[in-house]
């Protein structure tokens, strides 16, 4: 078996979508038109495609929940009892041999009779928890008439104790067979042929109805099929074993009988379901074989037992009680399209032939088995049977009242292919023209369809490649081969890169790798891209990006790269005005305020400037350091009123700046230079003179040594960068006041 | 093994590596292991609801394993992915069968008629199915089986495989539904052909 080649894995994809049964086949039938092989496979995957969801669902469940300590040795231990005590035990007359299953109320054993006849039975142990004694006494009582029934399609109920342990057991006939439902699907049979094998449960049930046995708890694995010389013989198991431990079935507070539920609340009717318990009769089995006949014919129950049990046994018993059930047919029209398929398939019909052969009278005759009212029910097996058979033969059914139309009906299905073949000729004509036409719409879609998926494709393969471009320069940079992964990252193309943890920090390292190099054009590159991949939640508390924005902006201004610098500006001022942060809010006010400012800039730091001159009122001193932070803070408000045109104000924001102790030699120097701007801006050029030149010399001598992080001692390069920035303007602050004013003494020398 | 000599180890197979984010065998036990620790460690702290839920467990793995032994390590996520993928299939393995034997333990064999049908088998049964069909489809579709180990045992979602493989969700979503359906019946045709 291979893997499935392209096109079947195409041609299952294409199809999988296809909610239509009909139009599905239709489909597969265009799409294989040569290779009937090919059409089975895809059919056939798309069967178990339907089942492997559970399968594999169940599965994960299991994997996600461990339980092998908590639930599982209880249960282990519980097995253990049973099949200690019982396995190759000999009770009365019975040896037993071996386990062949387990259901709700006990485990059902294979065992030996030893006398008077030596033969082979199903020996059941009803689980601890019942009341022995009770169960015998009406096991008793029954058991006169269950010695009565002497029917082929009726296991016997053979005898019936107590073990010495206490638990009642029963000793049944053997039959060696399978489930009905099971059987039915294993087999394929098709709905005429499941509705004989019903026909014949029927009839077991009438027979012990006239000898006054009452099943009670008829469901389709109480009737198991075993085949005698080919042909398959129903068997109806555990007769009277419910009425022996009835009132277990559905007690308030022993529903449940370790963890299982007892009882099967899907079969039960709503009389049954009532609990007055005494009140149950014949026409009970009368709604169950309903049960039955709706299971063979759509594959489910008319409520789902699962959900009856999830619901709570009130919410449960409103439902049997009240709810009208869905008719098979509208149950089947309900369906998934794959369930439908599977169930469609085990009746060997396409799956509209089998919604369409429910309709009309198998409805009619499911739902009036299940009336909630019993009278309206079939009073007896055998009137339910009759109908059953009169359906086969095309005959009208007695569950619902003739009209002229149903007899006409009839007519024509007796009558059948006369009547087809004049309709189909037209109908042929009508659909073909149809059917080509709803293709030719469909394939240009497909088409459109799968081009677009290509290119989108394509993307996706472009950008998995740039991620691992980016792995792959990361771990070049952990190598220290800080040259080859710059040379790598350069190969990409930027808008293919999504925001990723991973890609901001190679392109952080290679930023400042490039600024140590002095490569400013490089580095602002580098920079570009980190801003633009690291755009992290808007709501961001910390200061991770500002302090990205405190390299980026010098280094893009010092880059030329000006219009960059202002796009950046706004876009970080518009994403991160609304922090708290006072070191972000500072960091946010400095970087923004590097170059002249427009009022949009100017308006958007306000609420920044509320927060970073709120930290010199408050008394934390982790806000209020009262050092080197908060002299960066005072600068950055004094830059703000420079940029305002308060040159007052700057000043006097200076000398508050230069009065903490704690200022770095950076900040030290951009003091200087700002203060000289503003003393230039008041008419002091003295003034500013000798503070240009202090900050001159400054910078000066930082730069000429290598470029490295610094500390506070000696002030830390994020910092240092922006003071070429503000010496430029500075300077050129003081060329233009002198070039003025030899002008001005020009003018008045004349 | 020190870090140094991690690192020394963890080159070399870097070097040996192949494209495309294939697994290196040399590299599994180092996330086995990782995984192992993790899951016991797990199951130690939480007695109550506890869970081995393998997407946990794998991103866990990822994050403590890039803080301790860099990031190198892993060539891609991809490569890392398919890696814990495979070590957390061989825990889920070995779980099953663990629990499998403590359930059936010396009892005589397993008989019952309503579980002949694949559908009627238990999970823990289930799994080591599963896995030894993935070994057949691995013969006969390596990417098919691929999405299988991350999906199925690594637990990732659709768009974290699509994302790993370089396709879109949709193509993962359909080939998951493949590969499911081809293992399904790939055993049950096992299945038929022992009994």
């Amino acid at each position: 078996m291979s893997g499935g080649t392209d096109k079947e894995q195409l041609l299952f994809a294409a199809a999988l979508p296809i909610a239509d049964p009909g139009e599905r086949e239709m489909f597969l039938k265009m799409a294989c038109v040569d290779d009937s092989g090919l059409h089975m496979r895809i059919a056939e995957m798309l069967v178990e495609h339907n089942q492997s969801e559970r399968f594999f669902s169940e599965c994960v469940s299991s994997i996600a929940i461990d339980d092998v300590d908590v639930s599982e040795v209880p249960e282990l231990k519980n097995e253990k009892n049973i099949a200690g005590e019982m396995a190759g035990m000999r009770i009365g007359r019975y040896r037993l041999l071996r386990q062949l299953g387990e259901g709700g109320c006990g485990a059902v054993y294979l065992a030996e009779q030893e006398e008077p006849v030596r033969r082979r039975v199903a020996f059941k142990v009803i689980k601890l928890g019942m009341d022995t004694r009770n169960v015998i006494a009406r096991f008793d009582a029954e058991r006169q008439a269950l010695a009565m029934m002497d029917h082929p399609n009726i296991a016997k109920v053979l005898d019936g104790g107590a073990t010495e342990s206490g638990r009642p057991y029963f000793v049944l006939e053997l039959v060696q067979g399978v489930k009905i439902t099971s059987y039915c699907d294993n087999e394929k049979l098709t709905a005429p042929q499941r509705l004989k094998l019903f026909i014949q449960v029927c009839q077991a049930i009438q027979h012990a109805h006239q000898k006054g046995v009452i099943h009670r708890d008829i469901k389709s694995s109480n009737i198991l099929v075993a085949t005698h010389d080919g042909a398959p013989v129903p068997k109806v198991i555990d007769f009277g074993i419910a009425k022996a431990i009835e009132g277990r079935l559905m007690g308030d507070t022993n529903f449940t009988v370790q963890g299982q539920v007892v009882g099967t609340p899907a079969y039960m009717s709503p009389e049954q379901a009532e609990m007055s318990g005494l009140d149950v009769d014949t026409r009970s089995d009368i709604y169950s074989l309903g049960v039955l006949l709706y299971e063979l014919l759509t594959g489910r129950t008319p409520f789902d037992q699962k959900e009856l049990i999830q619901s709570g046994l009130d919410e449960m018993r409103r439902t049997l009680r009240e709810k009208e059930p869905r008719r098979p047919s509208t149950m089947l029209t309900g369906l998934t399209h794959t369930d439908l398929a599977v169930t469609a398939r085990h009746r060997q019909l396409e799956p509209p032939k089998l919604i369409r052969s429910l309709k009309g009278d198998l409805d009619w005759i499911v739902m009036k088995a299940l009336e909630k009212e019993r009278q309206r029910r079939y009073q007896t097996a055998n009137a339910l049977a009759m109908d059953v058979r009169r359906y086969l033969n095309n005959e009208p059914v007695s569950a619902r009242p003739p009209s002229q139309f149903y007899r006409l009906q009839k007519l024509i299905q007796r009558n059948k292919i006369v009547c087809a073949c004049g309709l189909v000729v037209v109908f042929i004509l009508i659909i073909g023209l149809q059917v080509s036409t709803s293709f030719f719409l469909k394939e240009r879609q497909a088409r459109m369809e799968a081009e677009r998926a290509h290119a989108n494709e394509m993307l996706l393969q472009k950008k998995a490649k740039a991620r691992e471009t980016i792995t792959e320069a990361g771990v070049l940079l952990s190598h220290g081969a800080k040259a080859e992964a710059d040379a790598l990252v350069d190969s990409i193309p930027v808008e293919l890169l999504s925001p990723s943890r991973e890609s901001s920090g190679v392109f952080r390292r290679l930023g400042k790798w490039n600024l140590f190099q002095r490569n400013w054009k490089q580095a602002a590159n580098r920079y570009i891209v980190l801003l633009q991949v690291n755009q992290v939640d808007k709501t961001d508390r910390s200061d991770q990006s500002t302090a990205d924005l405190l390299f980026a902006a010098p280094i893009l201004i010092e880059a030329g790269d000006t219009t960059d610098y202002d796009r950046i500006r706004k876009a970080a001022l518009t994403r991160l005005n609304t922090t708290t942060n006072p070191n972000a809010a500072e960091q946010l006010m400095k970087t923004s305020l590097l170059l002249p400012a427009d009022d949009f800039i100017l308006q958007q730091l306000e609420p920044l400037e509320r927060i970073v001159a709120g930290t010199f009122k408050s008394h934390d001193p982790a806000v209020n350091d009262g050092g080197l932070l908060a002299a960066w803070r005072a600068f950055a408000l004094s830059l703000l009123e420079y940029r305002r045109g308060n040159f007052t104000a700057a000043v006097d924001e200076l000398e508050i700046c230069s009065s903490y102790p704690g200022q770095s030699p950076a900040c030290v120097a951009s003091t200087h230079l700002l203060l000289s701007m503003a003393l230039r801006q008041l008419g002091k050029l003295e003034q500013a003179d000798t503070e240009l030149k202090e900050g001159q010399s400054m910078v000066q001598d930082w730069f000429q040594k290598k470029l490295e992080t610094g500390n506070d001692k000696t002030g830390r390069i994020q910092g240092w960068i922006m003071t070429p920035i503000l010496q430029h303007e500075a300077e050129s602050l003081a060329n233009t006041s002198s070039w003025l004013r030899d002008g001005e003494s020009e003018s008045t020398n004349q | 093994m020190s870090d140094s000599e991690v690192q020394h180890d963890v080159t070399r197979m870097l070097q040996a590596n192949e494209p495309g984010g294939a697994v290196s065998q040399e590299l599994l036990p180092l996330v086995y292991k990782n995984l192992r620790e993790l899951a016991a460690s797990r199951m130690a702290r939480e007695m109550e609801g506890q869970t081995l839920q393998p997407t946990a467990l794998v991103h866990e793995a990822w994050l403590r394993l890039q803080s301790n032994s860099s990031p190198s390590v892993w060539r891609n996520r991809a490569h890392f992915f398919g890696a814990a993928s495979e070590a957390m299939r061989r825990i889920l393995i070995e779980r099953a069968r663990r629990k499998l034997r403590l359930k059936r333990g010396n009892r005589a064999e397993h008989v019952s008629i309503e579980n002949v049908d694949v559908a009627q088998t238990e999970p823990d049964e289930r799994i080591l199915l599963i896995d030894d069909a993935l070994t057949r489809l691995r013969a006969a579709d390596s990417e098919l089986a691929r999405i299988v180990t991350l999906k199925f045992f690594g637990g990732l979602t659709n768009d974290e495989v699509a994302e790993t493989m370089g396709v879109t969700e949709r193509t993962i979503y359909n080939k998951w539904a493949f590969a499911k359906a081809w293992l399904l019946k790939n055993i049950r045709e096992e299945r038929n052909l022992e009994s």
